[in-house]
Order: structure tokens, then C-alpha cells, then sequence
């Protein structure tokens, strides 16, 4: 959403309001309006922001418009439908920026994977199955995660998480499942296609947001760029990160900048073997530098989000793909310090203006594997790509599962980076003169994608807030006001800072070297494997959550004390330096108690 | 029909001991000081904002209930209050009104303030969607004249403002159409309730203004069915005056060989209103809950059919 130099406009006119307020009586104020005159449209809804967010909830609340088609109870229904007729009302505007046709058309060639990915959390997928756009998202291009595996990259410690262990009602279709967002957003665009009482206004710019006067009920004015004006009694933003909706609304915001970059590209690799499983297994390995993710699409091809200071990143997406795709076998595989070698190599040829080729690159790695003492034929040996596809054919080395399949090339087009935020809004409602509006996703919060929540987040939003104006429109309310959307914030403020504060813990604790910290970190992984509980409850970072068996709120905070735990033994180890004291014994018992604590009973069929 | 409101007049005079007006000059006062801040969600009126909708809900379940009862559970779908013909006693700001008039009633908010009058008018213009809502500045007693009766007659949060509450209810009473509902919601005269509405919401926590609730004021639940025990609607049509004090009344409006605690669900019901201040919201609580009307709580009561 571009709102080219706007701003001011806004800013201007909300304070000019709100002085008035405080000299004359209200109702004086209107004279001073030129807004009021003008030809508007009334809407009650108006979502700014065509992203995964903003399409989903037009998606919501349009298909509240028609009522719920699975509701069960004959009683509920009745209820239900004596205010279906109010429902069928409710006039929802989406205006986005961008020519949304691309994606509603999007097809790409077969075998080939767009680069932007996301994780579906169990949560997620039944959220859009339940307002009908599950079945326009193409699922031959989606994957389960079956299992995952999450190792320190310092000490090599290890956590596998796989859907039969947490039980889930349906392990077979994992615990999560990869799905790229123009996949999602197509779906969700063909959904909104069935329903008619949502206006979609495409490469459509908001231009302003002035505050309607205070006699007229303060309502925004969304003033779009081909001359429109939408009156709106609720204003979405789920206009991304620098929200113009957020400036409207005057809601501060606090976060910061990781010094660190993310690499994305489609990989591509020969399938597993037929001793091996199928690619449902999602890596990821913590180094020092920041998470590096394997995220399977198809058998032959997966997701690469690799997370690394900028000038590493600046260095491999400036080297040729061949160079790139073997950095990524090492990263996998070789221990830290070769690869802190191998990184200083790239940045150094960058600098002397004769980049690495993927020949000189290999041997590299070649050497820095046989001074390991890694077997060539073991699933670590990454130097001859092809020696090792051609095994895959055969018996598979014995510790192949241990990292993911060789990647052989990547596919053209599709490496990219971005910055990496923390962001968080100060609330997520409008208030004053910022009234009658809303955020949602990423315009309330920007999250390390280390876990993959950002999208699942914003998801989470757009449910709730659909519930909360179902509620109100239920008992007569007015979606808009501060009454209908508290719940909204009370519901999705604390979870997502409970979530967020634990992701970026996990950042802070893993890129680190530290010898005791790395100890402390590593015990702590590998203790944490023992606890069923705390490793379900850490699953919730990468958003096995079953939908609707709501283990939740107790798995979260027990996930966010766990990490809590590791990150005080971190902070003690840091106090005494190099040696490790009982502290930090102290620390870990806390964890361990605290983990012992939270354990939900055993099932009653249980041993 | 003057002969009908002679009837009624003669009626009141007969049900309650002398005095017309059930309006507290003070009150009206107090109530027009703070008109501005009706519509402040988080100021003065935040925990009527926030009681409203579970207000809304217990006015629709009732009236599913009802119609339940009479069309039985394979009756069409009822459309709630759509359509429906309803007055707002004492509508403040409009709180109610204009939930009431969203979900389809035709509704009419009457209030005895004028300042609250022009703020629920001047926040009903700005919605596009409150077609069916108007207001009056009046008092209750002053639409008896006009023989218009509602299918819905509501008053929340107003009982304990004010004068010969007797007086009011019979008022209240007389505006429902025969078979039609009335709702009250009120505070109970307990000790809890003086602790948390007067104590703590004015004194301590400065929610609420100073002296916005009077203790003696408020009445019990049991006082209030106890009154409907004894109430019966005027007759119909023209009535011999000589013979009034023979004819035979309608009925009374709740069975009175019933415990006043616990009338027939059938003819009134009354739920505790409580506030869960974790989740900052209101709860009906379920019905018959220990003390759970010691407090705020909403009653409901259905005029007979004769």
C-alpha cells in the first residue's frame, strides 16, 4: 500500500480534530468539515491490504454473510439464523494496491516452486477449510511435515519432533503443511470470487485517511487515489509492516532490527531413496550466524530460509547458484568452525574481485572434510554431489536422515533476501481520534521467521477478529467500536507477545558461541528431548497445534517458560564467565522442575 | 378512547398511593451533566458498554424461548426481534436502542433527559444503518396517553433513578402489549451490592461518578416479583365504572401462590448480571446461581394474554 507522502495529511487533520474537541462542544466542530459534503460510499468493513491477512478476512467475513454451513446443534442454528438476516448486511470493501489478477492467474510450469513459503499450522489449514477456501488452494503443491529435526549447530545436540508423537488426531497429515503464499493467496482470491457481497478494489491506492467529524461520528474517510471515498464504520489494517492504517490510528510501535539477513530459494534434489522415507522432514540447524531451514515442497524439491548476518548473505546470493546450493550442503553438515572458514573464503574472493568458483568451492569443502575425518561416503560428505546422488539410488549411508537430501541446483529466479524485524504495536485497537480501527498481521507484529509464525500469526488474528464482529453483530453491537474489538486484542495480544517473546529468545540464545552458553543450551535441548510435554509445547513453534484440542494457552506458556529457563542459565553462565559454576546446574534444575511441574497427567489409558 | 384512559388513570391512582410523576429532578440532573460521556466506551459508562451485549442476549434468548414455547421446536425460524415494536425506557445515549434497532426492532428510546436525547440523536445519525431507531424526550407516564403498546418494553440500569418505583413498573407495566415482554435490569439492595456499585465503583475506584447510586434506591429481586405477583393489567375495552371494584381483573402477571425466589419460568425469570473483571466483561450467570443476584441482575417478566 503506497502512501506517498500522506501522511502529514492525516497526522495534521487527526490533531486539528482533537484540539477542537477540547475548546468547543462537539456538535461546533462540524463547520469546520469539508469532508462531510462529499459523496461517500458507507461501509462497514474496509480491509486495506490484499495479503494473505486481508484476503483471509474478507474471506471470513463474507462467508459469514451466508451463515455457517457446519453448525451442528439445531438450537445453535436457530440462534444463529435469527440474525442471519442482520449478517446479510454487512458491506466489506478490500482495497489493494497491487494488480491482484497476477496472482488470481498464477500458474507456474510444473516441478517448478515460488520462493515465499509458508508453514500452515494445523490451525491455519482447518481456519480456511472452515470458511471454504481450503479447497481453492491447490494442495498438489503443498507438503505435510511429518517430522522435524532441530540441532545446535555448535554442539550438535538434537530434538526430532515427528505428528505420531504429540498425538495428533490425524498424524498423517503432519503437523504442519508447506504451502507457498501465492498458493494460499490464489486460493483465497477464488473463494472471494463465490462471494458477491465482498468488493474487491485492485490497483486501487488508498491516497488518504481523514477523520469524518466529530459530529458525523469521527468515522475514517478512506479517500482512494481514483477519487472514491469509503466511509468506513470498522478500518482493517492489514497493510503490512509500515501500515498506513497504524499511522492513521496513531498506535506506536516498538521493535528493532536483527543484524541479520534471510536467504530464500527453491532447492532442488534427487528424491529419497526407496530404504529412505518420503521428503516430509523439515531441518533446521542453529548456527551461530542465525537458523538455517530445509522445508520439503515435493520429492524433489524443498525451501531454503537461511538466516545469516548481512555481509555472509551479501556474499552467497552475489556468488554464482552452484556456489550458493554447496554452501548449503555445508551448512547442513560440516562443523561451525570450517563453515566461519569457508564464509571468510567467499567474502575475501568477493573482495579481491575473483568470487569462488563451485569447482574451487568443492575442494574447499573436500579438504575441510577430510581434516574432519568425514567418511565420503556418509551422509555429512557434501564435496561430490554426484557421487553421493548416485547412493541414493542404492543403500542410503546410515545417518542419511540425519541431515536433508543433497541439493543439486536451485532453481532459477527464486534466491531473494530480506530483513529480519522484531515488531511489535502497542495495541492492536485505535483509539480517540484514531477510533474505528483495527490491526491485523503483520501491520500489529513482524516476528524472526526462525519458527515460521508470521503468517500462521496473522491467520490466528484474522479468526479471532472474525469471531469477535460475528459476536457483536450477533447482539445488536457496532462492529467498529472499542466494546465489539476488545476481545480482539484481549484474545491475540498476550499470545502473540508470549510467542514472540520466546521466538526471539531462541534467536538470542542460539546465535552464540560461548562455550558455557553453548553447553548450557545443548543440555538443555537434549534434556528438553526427554520431556514429552515441554517438546510438545516447543512444537508449538513450529505450529503443530492441533485445531480445537486446545492445549494452547498452558503449551505456550509452558514452551515460553522452558525457554525462559535456558535463557537464565544463559544469562548466569554469561555472569561467571568461562567457568560453570552450580549455577547454572541451578538454572537447568529450575528448567527441569519447571518442566516437571507443567506435565499434564498421564492419560487415563495411559501406563 | 377517553373512557379507557379514565380507566387507566383511575387504575393507577388505585394501584399506588397518590403522586403522578415517577421522574427525581436530581437524577435528571445528574444524568444530563455526564450526557457527553455516554458514548466514552472506556470512561464513565465503560461498564454499561460492556454489559450491553450480554443485556441484548438475555432479551433475545428469552424471546426464542417464548416463541419456542408456543410454535414448539419445529416452528420456522424466528426472526428475534425484527419487526418487533419496542420501547426503551430511560435510554440514556442510546446504548440499547441502538443494538435493540440494528437487530431489526422498530425501535423507540424515551428518556426524561434532553441533553441525553440529543446525544443518542446526534450518535444514531452518524450510523447509516439505525433507519428504525427514533427517540423522544419524555417520560414514560406521558406515552400512556397515546394507547400505543410494544411488544418489547425495556428498561436497564433504571429502576434504582427513580421516584415511586410502583408507579414506574405499572407504567412500564401498561405500555407491553398483551403477551408481550418486559425487561428490567437493576441493582439489588445487599450489602455486596453496596460494597462493589457504591463502596468501590464510586468511592474507591472513581469508575463511576459520586452519587450516581442511591442505596435506598435499589430494589430486590424478590421485590420485584412480588410486585408483579400482586399486578394485574387494567381491563380492556369500556368497563361500567360502578361496577370496577367487582370486575373480574386479568390475572396476575406471575402466579402468586409461587416463592417469590424462583417464579414460573414461564412467566418471569430473573439472572444475576456479574463481572468477571479478569476478562473485563459481563456474565449471565446460570440460573438459580448461590448470591449471583445479589447484585446486578436482569429480570423479565410476560404480560398475560387476558
Amino acid at each position: 500500500m503506497a502512501l506517498a507522502g500522506t501522511s502529514r495529511t492525516y497526522c495534521l487533520n487527526a490533531r486539528n480534530a482533537r484540539s477542537l474537541q477540547g475548546i468547543l462542544p462537539s456538535f461546533l466542530t462540524r463547520s469546520f468539515s469539508t469532508t462531510n459534503n462529499e459523496p461517500h460510499e458507507e461501509c462497514d468493513v474496509v480491509i486495506v491490504g490484499g495479503g494473505p491477512a486481508g484476503l483471509s478476512l474478507a474471506g471470513a467475513l463474507g462467508t459469514l454473510n451466508f451463515g455457517r454451513k457446519d453448525i451442528v446443534l439445531v438450537w445453535t442454528e436457530t440462534v444463529k439464523g435469527s440474525s442471519r438476516s442482520a449478517r446479510e448486511n454487512l458491506r466489506i470493501t478490500l482495497v489493494e494496491g497491487g494488480d491482484l489478477s497476477k496472482v488470481r492467474e498464477w500458474s507456474p510450469p510444473l516441478g517448478t516452486y515460488s520462493n515465499r513459503v509458508v508453514s500452515l499450522t494445523n490451525t491455519s489449514q482447518s481456519f480456511l477449510k472452515d470458511m471454504g477456501a481450503g479447497s481453492h488452494v491447490d494442495t498438489q503443491r503443498t507438503a505435510p511435515i511429518e517430522e522435524m529435526q532441530v540441532w545446535d549447530g555448535v554442539s550438535d545436540a538434537r530434538i526430532t519432533f515427528s505428528a505420531s508423537e504429540i498425538g495428533l488426531s490425524r498424524p498423517h497429515e503432519g503437523m504442519a503443511r508447506l504451502t507457498e503464499i501465492l498458493n494460499l493467496q490464489r486460493g483465497l482470491l477464488h473463494h472471494l470470487d463465490t462471494l458477491p457481497t465482498v468488493q474487491l478494489l485492485e490497483k486501487t491506492k488508498v491516497s488518504s485517511i481523514i477523520r469524518d467529524a466529530e459530529s458525523s461520528g469521527g468515522w475514517p474517510l478512506v479517500h482512494l487515489d481514483n477519487g472514491r471515498i469509503l466511509r468506513a464504520r470498522l478500518l482493517v489494517g492489514a497493510d503490512g509492516f509500515n501500515s498506513p492504517v497504524r499511522a492513521y490510528a496513531q498506535i506506536p510501535s516498538f521493535g528493532w532490527s536483527y543484524d541479520t539477513q534471510g536467504i530464500v530459494a527453491t532447492m532442488v534434489h534427487p528424491p529419497r531413496g526407496a530404504f529412505q522415507g518420503p521428503n516430509t522432514t523439515a531441518y533446521q540447524r542453529f548456527l551461530p550466524t542465525g537458523p538455517i531451514a530445509f522445508l520439503p515442497l515435493s520429492p524433489t524439491a524443498s525451501s531454503l530460509v537461511w538466516s545469516t548476518r548481512p555481509h555472509i548473505a551479501a556474499a552467497l546470493t552475489k556468488s554464482e547458484p552452484a556456489v550458493l546450493a554447496s554452501m548449503i550442503n555445508a551448512a547442513f553438515r560440516l562443523p561451525e568452525l570450517s563453515l566461519r572458514y569457508l564464509y571468510d573464503r567467499l567474502i575475501e574472493a568477493h573482495a579481491a574481485g575473483t568470487p569462488l568458483t563451485a569447482a574451487q568451492l568443492q575442494s574447499e569443502i573436500q579438504w575441510r572434510e577430510s581434516s574432519h575425518g568425514i567418511d565420503p561416503n556418509s551422509a555429512y560428505a557434501s564435496a561430490s554431489v554426484r557421487a553421493v546422488a548416485d547412493t541414493a539410488a542404492g543403500v542410503p549411508a546410515a545417518d542419511s536422515e540425519m541431515v536433508p537430501p543433497l541439493v543439486t541446483s536451485l532453481q532459477p529466479g527464486t534466491v531473494a533476501t530480506f530483513p529480519l524485524r522484531f515488531n511489535h504495536t502497542e495495541s492492536y485497537i485505535g483509539e480517540g481520534a484514531g477510533s474505528r480501527t483495527v490491526l491485523v498481521g503483520d501491520a500489529a507484529h513482524t516476528v524472526h521467521p526462525l519458527a515460521g509464525q508470521g503468517l500462521n500469526m496473522g491467520l490466528a488474528d484474522v479468526e479471532c477478529l472474525t469471531r469477535c464482529i460475528e459476536d457483536a453483530l450477533e447482539k445488536g453491537g457496532d462492529v467498529g467500536s472499542y466494546t465489539a474489538l476488545l476481545p480482539y486484542a484481549q484474545e491475540r495480544y498476550f499470545e502473540n507477545h508470549t510467542l514472540m517473546g520466546t521466538v526471539d529468545k531462541l534467536h538470542k540464545l542460539y546465535t552464540t558461541t560461548s562455550e558455557p552458553i553453548v553447553w548450557a543450551r545443548s543440555v538443555g535441548v537434549e534434556v528438553l528431548n526427554e520431556f514429552d510435554s515441554v517438546k510438545a509445547a516447543l512444537m508449538m513453534t513450529a505450529g503443530a497445534r492441533d485445531h480445537k484440542v486446545d492445549p494452547t494457552a498452558a503449551g505456550w506458556n509452558m514452551a515460553a517458560k522452558g525457554v525462559e529457563g535456558l535463557a537464565a542459565s544463559v544469562n548466569t553462565a554469561k555472569l561467571i564467565g568461562g567457568g560453570l559454576g552450580g549455577m547454572v546446574g541451578a538454572g537447568l534444575q529450575s528448567l527441569l522442575k519447571t518442566a516437571l511441574s507443567t506435565r499434564p497427567p498421564p492419560p487415563a489409558s495411559g501406563h | 378512547m377517553r373512557l379507557t384512559n379514565v380507566v387507566r388513570t383511575l387504575h393507577r391512582q388505585l394501584h399506588s398511593p397518590a403522586n403522578n410523576g415517577t421522574i427525581n429532578a436530581s437524577e435528571i440532573a445528574h444524568f444530563s451533566r455526564l450526557s457527553s460521556k455516554w458514548w466514552d466506551e472506556q470512561g464513565e459508562f465503560a461498564f454499561l458498554h460492556r454489559m450491553n451485549p450480554v443485556r441484548v442476549q438475555f432479551v433475545q434468548d428469552k424471546l426464542l424461548e417464548v416463541s419456542r414455547e408456543h410454535e414448539g421446536e419445529e416452528a420456522p425460524l424466528k426472526r428475534g426481534l425484527r419487526g418487533l415494536h419496542v420501547l426503551d425506557v430511560g435510554c440514556g445515549g442510546g446504548l440499547l436502542s441502538e443494538s435493540l434497532a440494528r437487530l431489526g426492532a422498530n425501535t423507540l428510546g424515551i428518556d426524561a433527559s434532553e441533553s441525553n436525547i440529543k446525544i443518542a440523536q446526534l450518535h444514531a445519525s452518524a450510523d447509516p444503518k439505525l433507519e428504525h431507531l427514533s427517540y423522544l424526550n419524555a417520560p414514560a407516564e406521558s406515552l400512556l396517553s397515546s394507547s400505543k403498546q410494544y411488544d418489547v418494553v425495556c428498561s436497564m440500569e433504571v429502576l434504582e433513578h427513580v421516584d415511586n418505583p410502583a408507579t414506574f413498573l405499572s407504567t412500564c407495566a401498561e405500555l407491553v402489549k398483551p403477551g408481550g415482554h418486559l425487561f428490567l435490569s437493576t441493582i439489588s439492595r445487599s450489602p455486596l451490592a453496596y460494597f462493589l456499585t457504591i463502596f468501590l465503583a464510586e468511592d474507591v475506584l472513581r469508575k463511576v461518578s459520586r452519587g450516581t447510586h442511591t442505596y435506598s434506591k435499589f430494589i430486590k429481586p424478590t421485590e420485584l416479583v412480588s410486585f408483579f405477583q400482586k399486578h394485574h393489567s387494567p381491563p380492556d375495552g369500556v368497563v361500567d365504572l360502578r361496577y370496577l371494584e367487582h370486575a373480574t381483573l386479568s390475572r396476575p402477571w406471575i402466579s402468586p401462590d409461587t416463592s417469590p425466589t424462583s417464579p414460573p419460568r414461564n412467566e418471569a425469570e430473573v439472572r444475576g448480571l456479574i463481572y468477571h473483571p479478569l476478562k473485563a466483561k459481563w456474565l449471565l450467570a446460570p440460573r438459580d446461581a448461590w448470591a449471583a443476584t445479589d447484585c446486578n441482575y436482569i429480570f423479565w417478566v410476560r404480560k398475560p394474554f387476558q
